[in-house]
């Protein structure tokens, strides 16, 4: 009988968010049967050394002299990606910041993970590490997949999702630039 | 939550909702637990239907956890509801791991609790002895791993909970185990006066003897533990030579000015625990769990009514103390110790809204708090509530009801406690952003500690946060400089996390300090810090009208003017050639021959060093180039590095020109230019050394620029990268895992190293030296203001000298010839080591 184990008494914010798990999960869970399959790595194994992380929920208008401030407060930073919009190459509210050690990437979660940046309560999750090509927003419209479909007005992140700015867009050009 | 490890086949109990730690969800992710539930428990056909009850283990797992974070229950209740889970399934070996388990690792993370856990053990010892039995023997054996290891917080937490199961043996052994680290303690201080091994144990015999008599009132005990303190008060009540080191508040004339007293924890213990001695030992705040004639009232219908003469008839098993060990030589244990100061922003003020300092309740509290916010640095929010829910865990009445308004407690009637427990946490956590020489996480980890205690309770947190931020205030001039700065960043923090509200307006009067002023620089500096984490036109929007002169219309230009746009300034035509060259990535031949032109010119007019003009222009456009932001202007360094490292080589005026154009460059966005120097410490394309001259030489403005938040930060920044390189080189010298060899090249590389951190703090300590003797040339007369503002420079000078006195004496401490032995040899086979993994290691220190 396995011995009954407790890593700690609470629940530790230093790991994948659910969010990851669930993403990972999906990915690695093929359509057809999977009974026969070795286990694949676990999404915490393959972390266990990861000094990047991913912000999301940033304000279009966040500059990385805003996203450096607060994050070197958990540690020296290496290096900060700017998410862009994949076509106007303007951000689109996410980056990747990597840290010089795995620690410091974990007091980052612990410590600055939901907390605001720019007034807006940001998300940090672990990540494998950037890769060219990841900085784009994978959305129909060039930002990221949140912002196409999204109803609610925001104005940190270009205001209304795509459909309603471009309904808007017509409705305004009906009446030509304006002075 | 609890993290657990819930992989057992019993039925399903691993998709049991995890409720722990308050029994309370956290931040509502029901429905994502909902999906987790699902995925456990996929496949089982056998599972457990929904509403049935969870197996006894898992049931006994979420007593314990929740013990006493319910405070509609009695903890008696809870705490023998508990015992019965474990003594009526004490046959299941997974309920015996459970219990032993979870009951150790409360102890070691939520010591808040151990009162409760012990009176759990209490409980259960009346029904069946085992478990105390086994509950025992493994506490013991924890402890001499503790102790062995020098690990002093968990070993403290554990023999609280030996000390407060004191009843429970044939005869109690705690006093002897403190006795004999007691006799440890005297011949660590005996070796070295400036010793802080031997406080910390003697820390631990005072935190510990107030749970050992509360547990335990025999007379005998009593008797046993007043002769000990009486030993312990020559060591408790000497000030150590280290103590002025860490004073929070070292500028105070004298002591009676202070804005505390700032006694020593030990010292205050001592007298705290010869006053309950006096009075009887009635230590008021701990509770008392166990009560052996407690009767539940409300038995569950499910539980069999045992009739009083049963239990009455019971008699408490004894159990022999366990034998525990302290080594002859005690473990120092990983970390570099230093004094403690008890710092609290409201004790001892005219209304009691914490206990004073006199209270034996100050110290333990503290004390429990404090393990716990350090513990639990991986769930903030956990701990932010039970910060939040601290008066479920110490005797009932030890404070007033949560979110008593301060105005309140005049009215409390006499005898009545006034301690706002509100005001008891938020303290804790001060303390630790005000902990010299540093606290144990990071400080954005107290931070975010505060900001989160305000969101589960803002109206209750935010008037004590407001007492605290006057009190601070208000004290600064005579705050040592480190934490003023430490002060700045956390209140610039904290109210960018809440829209910048703050009263500003009471401090207009302040306004009118000069530039010099502590609580002015405070002011600047707390406004600069704003600006950094958002933006100047956000901010201004939130100041009144008497502040706007702090942040002129410049600051809202997010790119600088390209100082060469205006004819006016010399080499205006050279300057925008090498910006559109550099623009164009020109060949550097091309660009080299417009710099020779101005080099040529330079010379002409008679410039001593050429060099510095021509670098001005190429660095300036490098910043416009890369003005867009800190990316790009980084790879923009990256592409001309070569030319600047051969500048910075061949002219120490032209390096430190580099310094001068990224300053001027920035002169608005200060924090920019800080952050673009730590690149080029990065690159060497400027030295340390450069650095530390070019502030504190070339920019002194005769002593002025200590005032500065960019002095500080271009200072620390730079000590920073230094000390915690040196410290890495020590590290790989100790690595056991590297070749021998490699770790002896290692250790003749240290002393060169050392050498030129320590050739650093004296460049420090000789430039503010003379400032803090007001011995600056000429000073005195230079001062338009006279013998105030020379009064003001030489106290900054002092300031300064203090701080980094203090770093390097922390440093020598922990980097140091004496502190850090002789190479260590390797033990066994030096062919078994991992050659590959150690060559990646060395990059990172070469």
């Amino acid at each position: 009988m396995p011995q009954f184990q407790m890593r700690s008494t609470v629940e530790r914010l230093d790991k994948p968010s659910s969010y990851a798990m669930s993403k990972y999960k999906k990915r690695r869970r093929p359509s057809g049967d999977d009974a026969n399959r070795a286990p694949s790595p676990d999404l915490e194994e393959k972390l266990r050394d990861a000094s990047t992380l991913y912000v999301g929920n940033l304000s279009f208008y966040t500059t990385e002299e805003q996203i450096h401030a607060l994050f070197s407060k958990a540690g020296e930073l290496k290096r900060l990606v700017m998410g862009l919009d994949r076509f106007s190459k303007t951000p689109c509210g996410f980056c990747f910041v990597e840290y010089y050690t795995h620690e410091d990437a974990l007091d980052c979660l612990k410590y600055i993970g939901g907390t605001k940046l720019d007034e807006r309560i940001i998300r940090c999750d672990l990540d494998e590490g950037f890769s060219e090509g990841r900085q784009y927003g994978r959305g129909k419209s060039g930002g990221q997949v949140r912002d196409e479909y999204r109803e609610e007005f925001d104005p940190g992140r270009g205001g209304f999702g795509k459909k309603f700015r471009e309904d808007e867009q017509a409705y305004g050009n009906e009446y030509g630039p304006g002075q | 939550m609890a993290d657990v490890d819930t992989r057992r086949d019993y039925g399903g109990g691993g998709g049991f909702r995890q409720n722990g730690g308050g029994g309370r969800a956290y931040g509502g992710n029901k429905r994502k637990r909902g999906r987790e539930d699902d995925d456990t428990e996929q496949g089982r056909p056998d599972r457990r239907p929904r509403h049935s009850e969870a197996p006894p283990g898992t049931r006994l797992r979420r007593a314990l956890l929740e013990i006493g974070d319910d405070p509609l229950r009695l903890p008696q209740e809870v705490a023998q509801n508990a015992a019965k889970l474990a003594t009526e399934n004490y046959e299941d070996e997974y309920v015996r791991d459970t219990f032993c388990t979870v009951a150790l690792k409360l102890a070691v993370e939520q010591p808040f609790k151990i009162p409760m856990i012990a009176g759990v053990i209490q409980y259960a010892n009346t029904d069946n002895s085992e478990v105390a039995k086994d509950i025992i023997s493994k506490a013991a054996s924890q402890l001499q791993e503790y102790l062995d290891r020098g690990q002093w917080r968990e070993l403290k937490l554990v023999l609280r909970l030996i000390a407060c199961l004191s009843p429970l043996y044939e005869e109690d052994g705690v006093l002897p185990v403190l006795d004999e680290l007691f006799n440890r303690a005297v011949d660590l201080q005996t070796a070295s006066q400036e010793d802080a091994v031997g406080l910390e144990l003697v820390k631990i015999i005072l935190l510990t003897i107030p749970y050992l008599l509360a547990a335990n009132g025999d007379a005998a005990l009593q008797q046993a533990a007043s002769e000990l303190l009486a030993r312990t008060d020559i060591i408790a009540s000497a000030q150590n030579p280290l103590e002025p080191l860490v004073d929070p508040y070292p500028d105070a004339n004298a002591p009676d000015e202070k804005p505390m007293a700032c006694a020593s924890v030990i010292s205050l213990l001592q007298r705290q625990l010869q006053d309950e001695e006096s009075n009887g030992w009635p230590l008021k705040c701990i509770p008392r769990v166990y009560d052996s004639s407690f009767k539940q009232a409300n038995t569950n219908g499910d539980a069999p009514e045992e009739t009083n003469s049963d239990e009455e008839a019971k008699v408490t098993p004894k159990h022999p103390f366990p034998t525990i060990t302290v080594p002859s030589t005690v473990n120092p244990g990983p970390k570099a110790l230093f004094p403690e100061i008890y710092f609290s922003l409201y004790a001892d003020q005219e209304i009691e809204s914490v206990p004073p300092t006199s209270s034996i309740s100050a110290c333990l509290l503290r004390d429990a708090i404090l393990d716990t916010i350090n513990i639990l640095d991986f769930n903030r929010n956990a701990t932010a509530r039970f910060l939040n829910d601290i008066d479920c865990y110490w005797a009932p009445d030890t404070f007033v009801k949560r979110s008593t308004a301060f105005d309140k407690l005049r009215d409390m009637p006499a005898g009545k406690s006034t301690w706002k427990p509100e005001d008891v946490a938020i303290d804790a956590i001060f303390s630790q952003i005000f902990q010299l020489p540093t606290p144990e996480h990071r400080l954005v980890y107290y931070h975010s500690l505060i900001t989160e205690s305000c969101k589960i309770s803002p109206g209750a947190i935010a008037p004590s946060l407001g007492r605290a931020i006057r009190f601070l205030f208000r004290g600064v001039d005579s705050m040592d400089m480190e934490l003023a700065f430490r002060f700045m960043d956390w209140f610039g923090h904290h109210l960018s996390n809440f829209e910048f509200r703050w009263k500003w307006a009471e401090w207009i009067p302040e306004l009118d300090l000069s530039a010099l002023s502590p609580k002015k620089a405070f002011i600047i500096g707390t406004l600069e810090k704003e600006i950094q984490l958002s933006f100047a036109k956000r901010v201004r929007d939130t100041l009144p009208a008497d502040y706007h002169p702090l942040i002129p219309p410049s600051k809202e230009n997010e790119i600088p003017e390209f100082k060469y746009n205006d004819d006016t300034t010399p080499y205006a035509k050279e300057g925008r050639e090498v910006l559109q060259m550099l623009r164009k990535k020109a060949a550097e031949d091309d660009i080299q021959t417009v710099l020779n032109a101005v080099q040529q010119q330079a010379l002409a007019h008679g410039t001593p060093d050429p060099l510095v003009p021509s670098t001005d222009i190429y660095l300036t456009s490098i910043l416009s180039i890369g003005s867009k932001s800190l990316s790009h202007v980084l790879s923009t360094i990256d592409r001309c590095k070569e030319r600047l490292l051969a500048v910075g080589a061949q002219s120490e005026p032209a390096r430190r020109q580099i310094i001068t154009s990224v300053v001027n460059f920035w002169s608005d966005h200060l924090g920019t230019a800080v952050n673009i120097i730590d690149k080029l410490l990065n690159y060497t394309i400027v030295t340390p050394m450069s650095v530390i001259q070019w502030m504190l030489q070339d920019r002194m403005d005769r002593g002025r620029a200590l005032a500065s938040l960019l002095a500080y930060e271009l200072v620390s920044i730079t000590m920073f990268k230094v000390t915690n390189r040196v410290r890495q080189v020590l590290r790989e010298r100790n690595n056991m895992a590297l070749p021998y060899e490699q770790r002896q090249q290692i250790d003749e590389a240290l002393p060169r190293e050392r050498q030129g951190m320590r050739d650093l703090f004296a460049a420090i300590e000789d430039a503010v030296a003379g400032v803090a003797a007001g011995a600056q040339d000429e000073m005195v007369e230079r001062y338009e203001d006279g013998d105030q503002e020379a009064e003001m420079v030489k106290m900054w000078g002092q300031k300064w000298l203090r701080v980094w006195r203090r770093k390097a004496a922390v440093e020598e401490a922990v980097v140091g010839e004496l502190v850090i032995g002789p190479l260590e040899e390797p033990v066994v086979l030096p062919e078994v080591v991992a050659e590959v993994e150690a060559e990646d290691d060395m990059d990172q220190v070469a």
